[in-house]
């Protein structure tokens, strides 16, 4: 008996709901048997990594605030994304945001004023949008491969925090540790919950993805990135320059990045420390594709990254799961997801022995 | 004078992983694959590497096996963007999520247990003058990493095999039609930078640090992927690239260890310096020349004939 | 386990609106649960690691007393807020947090958690439930400076380190005073390699530092790396870092500073069962055993080793204090008076090199 793959008609409504469903029940399953064999609790483990979060109503908003910073730079990439335009230095991006907020928190300090935070917001923004200004600059100017450039730029930002909190910016009554001062009350993230810990970065994250959900689909600029992206003959053809379109997209994605960024310093952290670039960059582009560079997909895939985050702390804290086999579920996981595209765009057909006439 | 050698001995055992790596991923790239999993591949090449070191005493043998684990891992992401096309950037990085937490866990009985680094591959008479240990000083996967550059230049360049390659690379369709095996050649290509990787990855227990720590590599195999980009996708280019950065990042510590004027550049600047040399590197021989990215055409788009 | 986990999740619905808070009461008779956050991975043969044989030795010495839980390769900042929580939700009744970086975690969780008893190692921020812990690392360093005062041909040291904070500064410090005393020509040359964990960059760092001249290495990074390539090289030698790192550098490893946080581990636990427990605020090192000092290679001479017992044992009867003046700074200036000796709030807040440390980059 053989199977064969062919191309659907169009792809499927069913499978893009069935198989992110099917990728997660596999991954369940598949884990449960190779942690068991190996020796852990392999049941346990995703329970605990898969079910705790989602049952466990405490967990809901650590859901929310691991999620929220995936989802805002994961919608600024899938609009990236869809231009061709590989931005893959989101995690420089998001630093920079979060330095250019610290530094109007920091030039505030002691004032009061319901513009700071405001202001914040928007220098981290513009942090964000600038650092990625650079890439943008040297791919349209001089065809420089935005892939480097944008790498490269990451591994300097994180010095660059290093630097700053150990010398400009250090906190005065900090004990000598590289960190800044805690922001003044006017520059935190307000809660959006009473009695949680949900700041006001989860609903901006889920405005941001709607947003850009309309933008993409509805918009002359959504246009411009899809159909440039996929046909940049037809694109040029039809009045699209390109070069628009590549500092859209890296401004875009750079300024998103930079929201999370300094949503992120004014929200959990409150000040500047080393521990502030948390990968957040690289697993949003993970998060991108897993939502099929859809931002209302961007929502579902950033959560699911979060589950195997929040549930990966679980299984070790109830079943003594060590880290590193949290990495292996986490990968599996994606595995499976991105294994399951396939079935949204082709059907599995048995072969009869007999090729019919005329095959492939 | 001595100095100068003594920078250049540990220069080239800086550069020697990330050019390996590298190498492997420019063979993947030319074939029009992307595979972001190299510092995953390296890990595991790494952990591979270190317990067939720490069993049998063979570095070649730990090389082998470091090689073997890269492929092996390889076969993966080949699996999921090949056959079941899946999308390669978001494979690549789920690779290199899968290849840390499985080296960890690997490992795990392995900390705290040293192993034998690998020797020179000449006789310690040939290195005994300065001058000579820069040509024989070294252990094999230095001159391999040589011979590879060489080796991939003339296969890409010369050989049918390359031009094949090639071919996949830059016009999957054309050479579809033409009769080749799409998938056949990049599953070999695929294999073949695992392999690279695996053997980079080993490196680092056998001739830098014999050790087994997590997440070792510390981030060499983003810089192998960013080095294809800077060299052009040319081998030669490569070389000079990893050796560039080996050198920016080699001085930094011999200028910390030095002391002198330079100390007024503050440490954090000269850790991000590699980083920054290398994009103005490029960005000045972009400005040279006419602007041509020479990327393979097929980069990171998956195989799809229409049946 | 699965019923505690049911309990956990009937009171989670009963209180939805306030799911924040929910942790569960300590019932008498019950072992003490004990919760540890570490900031890198328990193999990493260094500062985690050392953490984590305190947990075993607690564990071994109390029995059915205590249920320890451990939480690795913790990132600093919400994700450690997250896993704190987590572990008071879980019904730990007292939480280690062993790195500077999960201070302003601990505090928040803190406040939400009342009942649970937290200690944070090497920061300063306490509150009613927070104590704070720490080791005189500098201690162990002073024995290594005399060692190296002695060995010393060049009279070059090294000291490779992550980040220039008071804790590497401190020791940098302890090391250059105490090999000055021997040999007042000894210069102390420190190198930030800014990272955390990069072996390959540590040991490319002390290649660096022996190839220009330096023959006995210190390090504050995790993990051998640094005396790995002393032993490669020859050189008179290193010192192990947090744990007894001879298997290593057998004959490159001159001694070694331990870490050993199972007493205090022990003790807190013990007060926390018998009731006793307040917010303290310990800076404890080789007279209370939680500095050792690792065995001294058999190469050192017995009169060095006489040397450097002198001075472990001074400090342990409190008769030497290596940060008592005259203390210059390394631009000549003096910053301490003779006789006096430097308070511990100065020593943890030290932001300046001694003379005969060369200004790092």
């Amino acid at each position: 008996m053989q199977f064969r793959l062919e191309k659907r008609q169009e792809p499927s409504q069913l499978m893009v709901y069935a198989t992110p469903v099917a990728a997660v029940l596999l991954t369940m399953i598949v884990g449960a048997i190779i942690f068991s064999l190996i020796g852990y609790d392999g049941i346990g483990a995703v329970r605990e990594i898969f079910l705790t979060p989602l049952t466990n109503s405490y967990k809901w908003q650590d859901l929310g605030i691991k999620a929220a910073p995936l989802i805002i730079i994961g919608v600024g990439l899938s609009i990236a994304y869809r231009a061709n335009v590989w931005n893959i230095g989101a995690e420089g991006q998001y630093v920079m945001g979060g330095l250019a907020g610290t530094w109007v928190a920091l030039a505030t300090y002691g004032m009061t004023g319901p513009w700071i935070l405001p202001l914040m917001i928007l220098a981290g923004v513009v942090g964000g949008a600038l650092y990625a200004a650079i890439p943008a600059f040297f791919k349209v100017r001089l065809n420089v491969n935005e892939i480097l450039t944008s790498l490269m730029l990451t591994y300097a930002s994180v010095q660059l925090i290093y630097y700053l909190i150990r010398a400009p910016w250090k906190d005065p009554m900090g004990m000598g540790f590289p960190q800044t001062r805690l922001f003044s009350e006017a520059a935190r993230l307000p809660t959006v919950i009473p009695g949680t810990i949900v700041h006001l970065g989860v609903p901006i994250a889920i405005l941001v993805a709607f947003v850009a959900w309309f933008i993409m689909s509805r918009s002359v600029f959504g246009y411009q990135m899809k159909v440039v992206g996929a046909a940049p003959h037809a694109a040029r053809y039809g009045g699209f320059s390109e070069s628009k379109t590549i500092w859209l997209a890296m401004l875009v994605s750079g300024g998103l990045a930079g929201l999370a960024g300094i949503l992120e310093v004014a929200g959990p952290f409150q000040r500047m420390v080393p521990g502030f670039p948390t990968n957040y960059g690289f697993t949003a582009i993970i998060v991108a594709f897993l939502g099929r560079l859809n931002p209302l997909g961007v929502i579902f895939a950033g959560v699911v990254m979060a589950i195997t985050f929040v549930g990966g702390e679980v299984a070790q804290t109830t079943i003594g799961l060590p880290n590193a086999a949290t990495g292996i579920f986490q990968a599996m996981v994606l595995f499976f997801l991105l294994a399951g595209d396939i079935l949204v765009r082709y059907r599995l057909r048995r072969v009869s022995s007999i090729p019919a006439s005329g095959a492939a | 004078m001595d100095i100068t050698i003594a920078i250049f001995i540990t220069l080239v055992g800086a550069a020697t992983p990330i050019l390996i790596a590298a190498l492997g991923e420019l063979v993947v790239e030319k074939a029009g694959v992307l595979n972001l999993g190299v510092e995953g591949m390296m890990l595991v090449g790494a952990i591979a590497g270190f317990a067939a070191q720490f069993y049998t005493g063979n570095p070649y043998l730990a090389l082998l096996a470091g090689a073997f684990a890269g492929a092996a891992t390889s076969m993966i992401f080949g699996f999921l963007t090949l056959s079941l096309s899946a999308n390669q950037t978001a494979t690549g990085l789920a690779l290199t999520i899968f290849g840390t937490g499985f080296s960890a866990l690997a490992g795990a009985p392995f900390s705290a247990r040293p192993i034998e680094l690998m020797r020179p591959l000449f006789p310690a008479e040939l290195a005994t003058h300065p001058m000579w240990r820069v040509l024989f000083g070294y252990s094999a996967p230095v001159y391999f990493s040589f011979f590879m550059v060489f080796a991939i230049w003339y296969f890409l360049k010369k050989t049918r095999a390359g031009l094949i390659l090639r071919a996949v690379g830059e016009n999957d369709l054309s050479a579809h039609s033409i009769g080749y095996s799409v998938k056949g050649v990049r599953y070999a290509a695929v294999m073949f930078g695992g392999a690279m990787a695996g053997i980079a990855g080993a490196c680092f227990p056998l001739l830098l640090t014999p050790q087994w720590a997590e997440r070792m590599t510390a981030g060499r195999g983003w810089i192998a992927v960013a080095l294809v980009v800077f060299a052009s996708w040319k081998p030669f280019r490569l070389l000079a690239g990893a050796y560039l950065f080996g050198l920016v990042m080699t001085m930094e510590l011999y200028a910390k260890a030095g002391g002198g004027p330079l100390s007024i550049i503050p440490s954090e600047l000269w850790a991000a310096l590699p980083y920054l040399a290398t994009i103005v590197v490029l960005v000045l021989i972009s400005l040279r020349r006419d602007a041509s990215t020479n990327a393979p055409a097929c980069l990171g788009k998956p195989f799809l004939p229409s049946n | 386990m699965t019923i505690t986990r049911r309990t956990i999740l009937k009171t989670g619905a009963a209180a939805a609106a306030l799911p924040l808070l929910g942790s569960r009461a300590f019932a008498q008779g019950e072992p003490l649960k004990i919760g540890f956050i570490y900031v890198g991975t328990i193999n990493d043969n260094g500062y985690n690691y050392a953490h984590n044989q305190g947990r075993l030795y607690v564990e071994e010495q109390l029995g059915d007393a205590v249920e320890t839980t451990y939480v690795e390769n913790v990132p600093e900042g919400p994700d450690c807020e997250r896993v704190l929580r987590e572990l008071a939700q879980q019904g730990n009744k007292l939480i280690f947090a062993t790195s500077f970086g999960f201070g302003d975690s601990v505090i928040k969780v803190a406040q939400q958690f009342p009942d649970v008893k937290f200690e944070h190692a090497t920061g300063y921020q306490k509150a009613e439930n927070v104590g704070l812990y720490n080791a005189r690392f500098y201690e162990g360093r002073a024995v290594c400076g005399t060692i190296a005062g002695h060995l010393s041909k060049t009279g070059k040291l090294a000291y490779i380190g992550s980040f220039p904070i008071p804790e590497v500064v401190m020791g940098i410090n302890a090391l250059a005073l105490s090999a000055r005393r021997i040999n007042p020509d000894i210069t102390v040359k420190p190198v930030y390699i800014s990272t955390w964990n990069d072996p390959a960059k540590e040991a490319d760092a002390a290649r660096a530092l022996i190839d220009q001249g330096v023959d006995v290495i210190a390090q504050h990074t995790d993990g051998p790396a640094a005396l790995q390539v002393a032993q490669e090289r020859g050189i008179i030698g290193g010192f192990g870092q947090g744990a007894d790192m001879s298997a290593f550098a057998p004959e490159t490893q001159l001694t070694a500073i331990i870490d050993n946080w199972g007493p205090h581990y022990l003790a807190s636990a013990q007060a926390v069962i018998d009731g006793t427990w307040v917010a303290g605020d310990t800076w404890e090192g080789l007279k209370e055993n939680v500095v050792e000092m690792g065995p001294y290679n058999e190469k050192i001479p017995a009169e060095v080793v006489a040397d450097a017992e002198k001075v472990r044992t001074g400090q342990i009867d409190g008769s030497f204090h290596i940060f008592t003046g005259p203390i210059k700074d390394n631009t000549g200036a003096e910053r301490v008076a003779a006789g006096v000796t430097m308070t511990d709030a100065e020593l943890l807040s030290m932001d300046w090199y001694v003379e005969g440390v060369e200004q790092p980059a």
